[in-house]
């Protein structure tokens, strides 16, 4: 399932990952700073594989954030490479928290339908 | 820097990216491949099938800036609802702001010619030299005001990278505005409307400052994007 890549969500991704990209970098970068191709191994090294970026379509996700001041970036060089490297901002953090509530508000829910079916 | 990134730089300027986005998407992309390519070099590929598994993963540069526009699009509110933006929005939101930066660049001459003196303004009024600058100051203001609404939209429409024909929308709205919307001065009075009579010239005139802002963004985005390419490629 490719999450970065907007314009096959719609066809591959059903609507209610919307915001899961957002959550996934945000969580992220809520424990390190990291640049974009480290976001999207992690995203698909972490989720088991389950969600990846489309390569490269992290980018404007990325810009995004930082627009809506919710990480920084700064580019610097680190063992002979220039990269920008991205980190959570406090409004960022705020943000997190929402997500983070609103999904497991989701999940929940849909947990418990799920099990009632089961049953 | 690797083959693919002239067609995606290319692409992302025809596509109308911000020139400075495309600085800084261009050089995240190619840190990006270096790192895919160093992945597959700790793999034990040689030098070229590492190039060429980076460049397979990034996948073709045109299809690539096509995304990279369709989330950059999608990053603000302009670029997610253009058509409510540029072509329904324009049509409630000209007239008001048209009086709006109207209203602010009269109160700006009141100010500055007159200083806020309502008895010195009336007695301009009375006075035909005078008041043939008054006039003249309407239509000043009037014209700014045209162009101010114009190049509002304009703005939006580049920081937001929607499409040109987007911003000639918003464009042709403010020229159809300009034509049927009008000022007039008289001694001591002062009257905005709307009109359906196309005769006058001052009404032409006034449609057409949209339509030269439009072409001149047009002939400047040419020319910016061709001395873009040239700089790169040089």
């Amino acid at each position: 399932m490719v999450i970065g890549n907007i314009a096959a969500m719609k066809k591959t991704n059903p609507s209610f990952l919307n915001g899961v990209p957002e959550l996934l970098v945000l969580r992220l970068l809520a424990s390190r700073e990291m640049y974009g191709y480290q976001i999207v191994e992690e995203i698909r090294t972490r989720t088991g594989e389950a969600l990846a970026f489309g390569e490269g379509c992290i980018y404007p996700y990325l810009h995004y954030l930082e627009a809506e001041k919710q990480v920084s970036s700064q580019r610097r060089e680190v063992e002979g490479r220039n990269r920008n490297y991205y980190k959570l901002t406090a409004r960022g953090r705020k943000r997190l928290e929402e997500l983070t509530t609103e999904w497991n508000r989701v999940t929940t829910g849909v947990s418990l339908l799920m099990e009632e079916q089961h049953a | 820097m690797p083959d693919f990134i002239k067609p995606l730089r290319r692409r992302l300027v025809e596509l109308g990216c911000p020139l400075a986005q495309v600085r800084r998407l261009v050089r995240e992309v190619a840190d990006h491949h270096e790192d895919l390519k160093q992945a597959a070099l700790s793999e034990e590929l040689s030098g070229a099938d590492a190039e060429a598994r980076a460049n397979a993963q990034l996948g073709d540069p045109l299809v690539l800036a096509e995304h990279l526009m369709v989330v950059l699009r999608r990053s603000s509110w302009w670029g997610r609802h253009f058509v409510i933006g540029f072509g329904v929005l324009p049509i409630l939101a000209v007239p008001v702001l048209w009086t709006l930066f109207l209203m602010l660049g009269l109160s700006l001459e009141f100010a500055l010619g007159f200083g806020w003196d309502w008895k010195k303004l009336h007695v301009a009024a009375d006075n035909p030299v005078a008041f043939h600058h008054l006039v003249l100051a309407l239509h000043g203001a009037d014209y700014v005001a045209i162009a101010l609404v114009t190049l509002l939209f304009c703005w939006l429409a580049r920081r937001s990278a929607v499409s040109l024909k987007w911003m000639v929308t918003s464009c042709a709205i403010c020229s159809l505005y300009a034509l049927i919307t009008w000022g007039r001065i008289e001694p001591h009075s002062f009257t905005l409307g709307f009109t359906i009579s196309l005769s006058m010239t001052q009404q032409w005139i006034r449609a057409a400052i949209p339509l030269l802002i439009a072409s001149a963004i047009y002939i400047l985005r040419r020319r910016t994007t061709q001395q873009f390419h040239e700089k790169v490629a040089g």
